[in-house]
């Protein structure tokens, strides 16, 4: 809290000045100029038209902007700036009007500035103040590392206020701020031949999301560059030295998609050209639970501050914990080139022979491949110790999940079609599958109707009886017709008394071929018995003894004639059947 | 008449004899049908060993609709996946699955590609996941049969006056638990078969079936998602965490081989992605 109140207070009660500068004032034709617009003011309270007044005779392009907060005597004085940049085609005078801002709730008027376009300008006119973005290529993989310098005009100096001296702006970047580091160059100069010392911020650029990506960079210099600024507001702006904010032009480039294809285990999202060396061990023998460290420094072009440690493995004998990378800045470990992964490993058997190999692996983006960079294993010598539970418990564990947890890959080709059903909708929705299921229900249905017709008809014999009576009786009265076509008399008296014992035999019962002609003739009244029903009845069980018993059978003149009363006769008998 | 000359008129009998030919017929298309998906089947795997993933998939396409085998389907899953098409082969992996389940290739495949495509799985109801054991259609024979199975064994003693006996008792109590048991089975077949697979890369997820309708979400593609209602060439689907509509031409059930392929063109596809 003390250290809260030392901090000197910030000025939001000043007048809020705002200046609009042509930089450089005077430019040829073609030539860059910035739109430099300041404000004494914080950049949140600040809202910009939305549509900015258009100069007359060119077009603005939004630039970087950003907020400073410098030294005032016992305050800090806020200070944004807006930097918009155009490249006039014609010579003349161009004029960004005056337009109204709204600061702290307040309009502003932002006045007028103006900027000369002429043909003939001295060689000594000064170029506007920018940065230079230089991107080494342009065309790069989601986590590549991208690494970029940014060159500032002349010797001037950085105004760094707890953020990054240089910012890197851009949708879908990351960048570590950490990673950028100035540095002098000899650069070539003005004069043709003759180097002159540059002044230059390098970095590192990270894309995380595809597509096409633009980004800029932008930094406020205290020091005034090299050459004047002229200021063409009312009045100076009040508050210490003259900050300026420098950017650059954006820099547009095009971020590819890791492929999928041919991902190696252990992948943890290296992008660049990576090696390990050789892992060490703390020491090659030792005790069954005995934790031991083994470490691997990993070096390449890459971003090594970003690169993850991969997964440790869980094989049978051991238990890997990482133990976390470097615990160095990131300025050193950016310096010394390399990063180390760290492991403790635990062995929980003195079966173990080798430490476990941890997979690991990084895409290459100039081979456009996934390279495999697995730590190997290494020999040790394991000497019986004690195991804790936690560790037993832990090898049960192991074991249990040693199946599981290998790495799958795409299995290869079926040699066969295989198992195929018709279609791959199933059963329980295909119409003649439910349909079908019917028909054991008719089956059982109709087995049961017949069992209980079988015990009814137990009950009842008779019925059978005259069932097969009937039957028998039309087989025999085909054969009589048969025998009367076909005017065989003998026949046709066999056929006619077989099927009058037929018709009569269910009602004595009997069996058909025990009647006589008696027994017949018990089937018909007093009266018919003497008539000529049982006349011809008579007749032929007399014709039929007669062919059985008699060696000279006789008596068949006229036989066939009685057809239609036999038939009228047996008629009458099969209706006694039903 | 004699019984063989019965026998004999009744095969004489144009009905008889037409009858017959139509089986015969049934029976060699569906042999013919067997050829022509073997003979596909083999012309996609030499043509996935020569790289030319492009036939390979083509061919084990159409030896799937003719025979939706469930190596056919491996194979057409792995041919997707080298062509990039992750939904593809994802769907093709789970109808490989869906015939067998007890194909390990498949279920490697489809964990690797899960792994891979950092895809979810389906999430599967308890009746579900009991569903996946067997192949779909053999819980409907499980049931059908153990069920009428029991029937037949209370029914039949009593009807042919069979002595009854203490195992018939315990056979038909057999198959009445075993049918109890597959009808979960059977419910989690009735309910996976409406289970599919988002087939194309950044599908629209729209509130509306419209093309214009207010877009919810993309879903990536091999994305599960539950088919609730047809609407047009739109569905319903229900993902894992959201509802929406797509277009039909950009969704496969898993119990459908011929819902998509036949009218589906890359470019097609491509261009109502675009849309």
């Amino acid at each position: 809290m003390s250290l809260m109140l030392s901090q000197p207070r910030i000025d939001v009660e000043s007048p809020v000045v705002p200046t609009a500068v042509f930089d450089p004032p005077v430019v040829r034709p073609g030539a860059l100029a910035i739109y430099r617009l300041t404000f004494n003011a914080l950049e949140e309270s600040i809202d910009l038209p939305i549509e900015m007044p258009a100069p007359t005779g060119a077009k603005l392009r939004p630039g970087g902007h950003g907020q400073m907060l410098a030294m005032a005597g016992p305050t800090l004085q806020p200070r944004t700036s807006y930097n918009f940049h155009l490249r006039p085609s014609q010579p003349g005078e161009i004029t960004m009007p005056e337009f109204v801002a709204t600061v702290y709730g307040k309009p502003v008027t932002v006045p007028a500035a103006r900027l000369q376009v002429m043909t003939d300008l001295p060689a000594t006119n000064f170029a506007a103040h920018c940065l230079v973005l230089e991107v080494p290529q342009t065309n790069v993989f989601v986590g590549q590392s991208l690494p970029v310098t940014i060159l500032f005009p002349g010797l001037v100096g950085i105004a760094m206020q707890g953020q990054a001296p240089v910012q890197l702006i851009g949708q879908g970047l990351l960048t570590d701020p950490s990673s950028l580091h100035p540095r002098f160059e000899p650069r070539p100069g003005p004069v043709p031949g003759r180097n002159v010392q540059a002044f230059l911020y390098e970095g590192i650029v990270t894309p995380i999301s595809s597509g096409k990506l633009s980004f800029f960079a932008q930094s406020f210099v205290a020091a005034r560059p090299t050459g004047p600024i002229a200021v063409t507001a009312p009045g100076p702006v009040p508050g210490g030295p003259a900050y300026t904010l420098l950017d650059s032009d954006p820099v547009d480039f095009e971020v590819r998609p890791i492929p999928i294809e041919g991902r190696l285990p252990g992948f943890t999202g290296a992008v660049g050209d990576f090696s390990i060396g050789t892992p060490e061990l703390a020491t090659n023998v030792t005790r069954v639970g005995d934790p031991v460290k083994l470490t691997v420094k990993v070096r390449g072009d890459g971003n090594l501050l970003r690169i993850v440690q991969p997964l440790a493995p869980r094989p049978r004998h051991w238990q890997v914990l990482s133990a976390g990378g470097d615990n160095l800045p990131p300025q050193i470990i950016q310096a010394q080139g390399f990063t180390t992964f760290n492991y403790t490993l635990i062995p929980l058997t003195e079966k173990a022979r080798f430490t476990p190999a941890i997979p690991f692996s990084c895409f290459d983006p100039e081979r456009q491949a996934y390279r495999d960079l697995t730590i190997p294993s290494i020999p040790v010598t394991i000497k019986p110790g004690v195991v804790p539970g936690d560790l037993a418990a832990l090898m049960q564990a192991n074991a249990l999940s040693r199946e599981t947890e290998k790495e799958p890959v795409l299995a290869g080709l079926a040699a066969a079609p295989g198992l195929a059903p018709g279609t791959l909708v199933p059963l329980q929705r295909q119409v003649w599958f439910a349909l079908m299921q019917l028909a054991p229900a008719f089956g059982f249905l109709g087995l049961w109707r017949w069992d209980r017709r079988r015990r009814f008809l137990q009950q009842h014999p008779e019925i059978i009886l005259r069932r097969r009576a009937r039957r028998a009786l039309r087989r025999e009265r085909r054969a009589l017709n048969r025998a009367a076509v076909e005017q065989d008399a003998q026949a046709f008296a066999t056929a006619a008394v077989n099927a009058l014992r037929i018709a009569c035999a269910p009602h004595l019962p009997a069996v058909p071929r025990a009647l006589v002609g008696t027994d017949v003739l018990g089937f018909l009244t007093e009266a018919e018995r003497a008539g000529r029903k049982g006349h011809i009845i008579k007749r032929l069980f007399a014709v039929t003894d007669a062919a059985r018993f008699d060696s000279n059978p006789g008596g068949t003149a006229n036989l066939l004639s009685l057809k239609t009363e036999l038939d009228a006769l047996l008629d009458r008998f099969a209706e006694r059947l039903v | 008449m004699s019984k063989a000359q019965r026998l004999k008129s009744k095969a004489q009998s144009p009905k008889f004899l037409s009858m017959v030919v139509l089986g015969v017929l049934l029976l060699l298309t569906d042999s013919s049908r067997c050829a022509t998906s073997d003979s596909l089947f083999a012309a996609g795997s030499e043509a996935y060993i020569a790289g030319d993933y492009h036939r390979a998939a083509r061919a084990f396409r159409e030896s799937v609709q003719l025979h939706p085998g469930s190596g056919s389907l491996q194979n057409l899953g792995n041919a997707e996946w080298q062509l990039g098409n992750t939904g593809r082969a994802v769907l093709a992996w789970e109808q490989s699955l869906w015939v067998n389940p007890f194909n390990q290739a498949a279920y490697t495949n489809l964990r690797f590609a899960r792994k891979t495509a950092q895809l979810e799985s389906p999430e599967l109801a308890w009746y579900e996941v009991v569903s996946s054991w067997l192949p779909a259609n053999w819980w409907a024979w499980v049931a059908g049969l153990s069920f009428w199975f029991a029937v037949a064994i209370v029914l039949l003693p009593g009807i042919f006056r069979w002595r009854r006996l203490a195992w018939h008792q315990a056979v038909a109590a057999f198959g009445l638990a075993i049918f109890l048991l597959s009808v979960p089975a059977n419910v989690g077949i009735a309910s996976r078969s409406r289970l599919g697979f988002i087939l194309q890369k950044n599908t629209p997820l729209r509130l509306t079936p419209t093309a214009n309708a207010q877009l919810i979400t993309r879903l990536p593609s091999g994305e599960p998602a539950r088919l609730e209602r047809v609407h047009g060439r739109f569905v319903l689907v229900r993902t894992n965490r959201t509802a929406g509509w797509i277009e039909r031409d950009f969704f496969g059930l898993t119990s459908s081989v011929g819902l998509n392929t036949p009218n589906w063109s890359p470019s097609k596809s491509e261009s109502l992605v675009k849309r």
